[in-house]
């Protein structure tokens, strides 16, 4: 990266707290990601792998628990550059034990209170998201033009209900939605999951932010609007060019889309680099849930070569009881005699291997 | 400032606490309080209807009109003619007592009885009960009660039968409730099929095991309600007549003394009514949070 | 509101019109029932009372001679009814019908009066509760609310009139619209609706009710996506949130508030349907107390009406059946 990237998250710390374990779930536990200006960075990791909970963290949208404790969001933009998490130290107070934090006190107001003054000018202006579940995230008691309309009288320079109409038909065609002007007034009852999922990714658009972080964009949808939604994704980066963060636990819209991969596994990233280097089976250097995770896809490929599915053994990380040392050790069939002493008993640190290509594991550094 | 701690080592499973660590701390105070209360009624009630009083609650002593709280010999006060406040307000319990219960009894029978057929029958019969509902909910009650007044007499009993019978709607739609719930579930089914008679689903299965904290609480409510009810006819001159004591007519006949600046008389009774009914609201409430397992921070 | 969307309102509108009348049979058939059951056998009385003249009655009594089945009596009464004749009260030997609605009227007033006192403290403790939790301010406003909610509303009143005549020196010579202290007349008026506003036991619930209610929309997935997009939260969840839960509970509530509005009319003298009613009570006169407990039924319904007009007008999936 030689320019300053758009978004740098450094070390982001996002806790829950279980009142029936009387114990902190860990959901980003230290993740630290990049994107570089104009590039689409494809987060992919499996449910709970706390891919969704960074990216609310990102915007400020975690509600409970503790929520965000620690750590940096860098946001550069032609605009403006600052901290997103500027000041969280002030109103934070970590307790740790033994390397594991085991005490947070928080003043969740105060933080609340200088949050929202940060992100008050971020949100919709410059970074905007979509979301899963594009039925219930739009509002069904006002018309899909409506929102749409809101989105850009609030952040661009279009004031008047006219004009942000006009605008607004046009961001509904280029979502490829039929009869916008029709669709305008239609309540999101009335709309399939795909359309629905258009008409969130012409809302963020519209408002013309500098940042798109798209949250599952075509989980719960039919496989072949799923394959539409990828292919407006697709014309949309290369008409638009905007920055953007993809977040999916599908691996070939990641590839489709990403210029870089990072993967995410137990609230840390496991691997981050270009996407050639990381998606492609020829690769050597990976890390084992990597590799694994590819081994798993059920493609054409992976079918001839083994004959089977073949699955990653053992259960999902518990986010509460995280274990010391390496978080994939008691899955990881790449272990060897040398490294076992230390995937066991410490937790090794995203280390860069070849430029811009990092990993979290002790067979490629010691 | 908010704290969270987890002290490292074991993790608990929540289903293994005790159910007053797993209770919000609110809660149990409100349960506190309610069984307090309930307890303090019930006794009462008793020593009433034995007759066991401090003093005789219609022995006028004009020595010691209007006596506070804390007199010697008159734990708390007298009334406008010297009359024994404590032993008034546990005779006023008297008259709402059992009518209240008799109001309890009608609406959790015949409220089951009609739920469970509902829960069991189709969607013809529900229409029909929806129907019932909005039409006993059309009347204000105090209005339907005068009615009933005006046409019958001024009974405290057909009066608690009106009251119960206005509650069976509530009762009977939250046992449908819990029946489609456990249909839903197919518990019912399962038992069926694993040839389980249907008086023991019903008696055994729905009712005591999963119902009967939503029956607990219908019988605070209703009490509460009946307390309201009793002392607000009463107030109104339609209930317990003088010199007999009932909490209702106890603050009207101290009325004229209040506008004078002499509160006792009708303030004793009227904080008996406060703090009985908020016993069997909170009494409800508390359970209804510990037993459904509510209540975030 | 755009003309496609009207002719689908006006379907589910009347049909909801529809049911508003056949539960006001139902209502007039209770009280029907009632009346006919009682032993003083007042329903005679009731339809006597619908004829004019004393010769018609005479003739009637004659022609009735053998008691008629009940379904007779109840449609002749029912057509009575409809065509304005709610009979004539035993005690004043007026027309039912016409005082009935005076009195309606100002019991229309205390209770719409009280309700606005209702919510406006009732709104903004839920809504405090709702989005900050419960806190040192919240707990302690709720915990009040219990206890106002328990509060017999005859005391309450008993305090307010004793503050308000002894304390702000007024001294009244009666209360209600015959008071003499005309520069605070307007004031005195405002008494009884204060009272019955926060006495009428309602307070605590209707807190939770829409504490709850706010809560849960403020965790729905279009509350996220509007704060993430950086718009006004409390615009996205006016129309789940309050709006609609609001006319639900004050529907749900007037039955309460109408009790409560007999007991504060008679404290304050209030010339209501409440106190006529009590009244009535006392004098078994049978018209009156008839027409308004079915006045009251259809209070309570126009409520009811009100609150589905509000939500279908809200509500875009409503109007589809």
């Amino acid at each position: 990266m030689t320019t300053a990237p758009m978004l740098k998250i450094e070390d982001l710390r996002t806790y829950f707290y279980s009142r029936s374990k009387q114990a902190f779930v860990r959901s980003v536990d230290g993740v630290s990601l990049e994107i570089a200006k104009g590039e689409t960075l494809g987060v992919v990791g499996e449910s709970g792998s706390g891919k969704s909970i960074t990216a609310l963290s990102v915007l400020g949208l975690i509600s409970t628990g503790p929520g965000v404790i620690g750590g940096k969001i860098g946001f550069k933009s032609d605009q403006t550059q600052k901290n997103l998490l500027q000041d969280l130290g002030d109103f934070v107070k970590l307790t740790t034990k033994n390397g594991k934090i085991m005490e947070v006190s928080k003043d969740v107001l105060g933080w609340e209170r200088n949050a929202e003054r940060i992100m008050s000018k971020v949100r919709g202006k410059e970074i905007a998201m979509t979301f899963q579940n594009p039925k219930s995230s739009l509002n069904p008691f006002t018309s899909v033009g409506k929102q749409i309309t809101e989105a850009i009288r609030l952040h661009t320079s279009i004031k008047t209900e006219q004009e942000a109409k006009e605008r607004a038909l046009t961001w509904l065609g280029r979502v490829k939605i039929d009869s916008p002007r029709l669709r305008f007034d239609n309540y999101p009852y009335g709309l399939s999951g795909g359309m629905c999922q258009r008409v969130m990714i012409a809302m963020a658009l519209a408002s013309e932010p500098s940042l798109l972080i798209a949250d599952e964009p075509t989980t719960g949808l039919d496989a072949t609007i799923q394959s539409k939604i990828v292919d407006l994704l697709v014309e949309l980066k290369s008409e638009l060019g905007i920055t953007t963060m993809l977040i999916s636990h599908d691996i070939s819209i990641i590839s489709r889309l990403s210029d870089s991969v990072a993967v995410m596994y137990g609230g840390t990233v496991f691997e981050s680099g270009p996407a050639k280097h990381i998606l492609s089976t020829g690769f050597k250097s990976k890390h084992p849930y990597t590799s694994a995770l590819l081994a798993s896809i059920p493609s054409a490929q992976n079918i001839r070569e083994k004959g089977y599915l073949q699955a990653i053994e053992g259960d999902v990380l518990d986010t509460i009881n995280i274990p010391e040392g390496c978080r994939f050790y008691s899955r990881c069939n790449r272990v060897t005699g040398k490294t076992r002493e230390k995937c066991a008993r410490q937790e090794p640190d995203l280390h860069e291997i070849i430029s811009g290509h990092k990993v979290r594991c002790w067979l490629y550094f010691d | 400032m908010k704290h969270y701690s987890q002290i490292s080592g074991e993790i608990s499973e929540f289903s293994d606490l005790p159910f007053w660590k797993k209770a919000d701390g609110v809660d149990l105070v409100y349960v506190g309080y309610g069984v307090l209360i309930v307890a303090l009624v019930v006794v009462s009630y008793i020593f009433g209807s034995f007759n066991l009083l401090p003093r005789d609650p219609q022995d006028i002593d004009l020595q010691l009109m209007m006596a506070p709280p804390g007199t010697p010999g008159r734990l708390l006060g007298t009334d406008f003619m010297g009359r024994d406040m404590l032993s008034r307000l546990i005779v006023g319990i008297q008259a709402y007592f059992l009518p209240g219960l008799l109001a309890i009894f009608i609406a959790l029978f015949f409220g089951t009885s009609l739920g469970v057929l509902a829960g069991y029958q189709g969607e013809k019969f529900n229409t029909g009960i929806t129907y019932f509902t909005n039409l006993i909910d059309s009347f204000p009650r105090l209005v339907l009660i005068l009615l009933v007044i005006a046409a019958f007499k001024p009974d405290i009993y057909y009066i608690m039968l009106v009251v119960g019978l206005t509650n069976v709607p509530v009762v009977a739609s939250l046992i449908k409730g819990k029946i489609q719930f456990l249909k839903q579930k197919n518990f019912i089914e399962a038992d069926i099929a694993l040839g389980v008679p249907t008086r023991t689903i019903i008696l055994k299965h729905i009712l005591w095991h999963n119902c009967r904290s939503l029956l607990i609480i219908q019988a605070t409510l209703g009490m509460a309600e009946a307390i309201l009810m009793e002392t607000s006819l009463s107030y109104l001159g339609f209930g317990v007549q003088e010199p007999t004591p009932s909490w209702g007519n106890m603050v009207q006949s101290g009325a004229n003394y209040f506008m004078q600046g002499k509160f006792w008389p009708s303030t004793a009774p009227a904080l008996a009514i406060l703090f009985t009914i908020l016993g069997f609201h909170l009494l409800g409430d508390g359970l209804n949070n510990i037993l459904e397992g509510k209540r975030s921070t | 509101m755009k003309l496609s969307a009207i002719r689908p309102i006006a379907l589910v509108l009347s049909r909801e019109l529809m049911i508003t009348v056949l539960l006001l049979l139902g209502v007039s058939f209770v009280v029907f029932v009632i009346l006919f059951a009682s032993p003083g056998d007042p329903f005679s009385v009731l339809l006597e009372g619908q004829l004019s003249t004393a010769e018609v009655r005479a003739g009637v009594r004659e022609a009735m001679g053998v008691p008629q089945p009940w379904y007779f009596q109840y449609l002749a009464w029912l057509a009575g009814m409809l065509t304005g004749n709610f009979g004539t009260s035993i005690r004043m030997g007026l027309p039912v019908l016409p005082e009935m609605l005076r009195v309606g009227l100002n019991t229309l007033i205390l209770t719409i009066g009280s309700l606005i006192i209702t919510l406006l403290i009732a709104v903004p403790i839920a809504l405090y509760s709702a989005v900050r939790g419960t806190n040192k301010i919240s707990w302690p406003l709720t915990m009040s609310s219990y206890v106002i909610s328990a509060l017999p509303v005859f005391w309450l009143a008993y305090i307010v009139i004793y503050f308000f005549t002894h304390k702000l020196g007024l001294f009244p010579i009666a209360f209600g619209f015959s008071s003499a202290g005309q520069k605070y007349r307007w004031l005195y008026q405002l008494l009884p609706i204060f009272v019955l506003g926060v006495g009428n036991g309602t307070i605590s619930e209707v807190i939770r009710y829409l504490r709850q209610e706010m809560g849960r929309v403020m965790a729905e997935d279009y509350i996220r996506s509007a704060r993430a997009k950086g718009a006004s939260v409390w615009k996205h969840a006016f129309k789940e949130g309050l709006l609609i839960p609001v006319t639900e509970i004050i529907a749900s509530k007037i039955p309460f508030i109408l009790g409560g509005a007999v007991i504060v009319e008679q404290v304050f003298n209030w010339p209501g349907m409440g106190r006529m009613a009590w009244q009535a009570a006392q004098d078994r006169d049978y018209p009156v107390i008839m027409g308004i407990a079915i006045l009251a039924a259809v209070f309570v319904r126009m409520g009811s009406l009100f609150q589905s007009v509000v939500y279908i007008a809200v509500n875009p999936r409503a109007s589809k059946k």
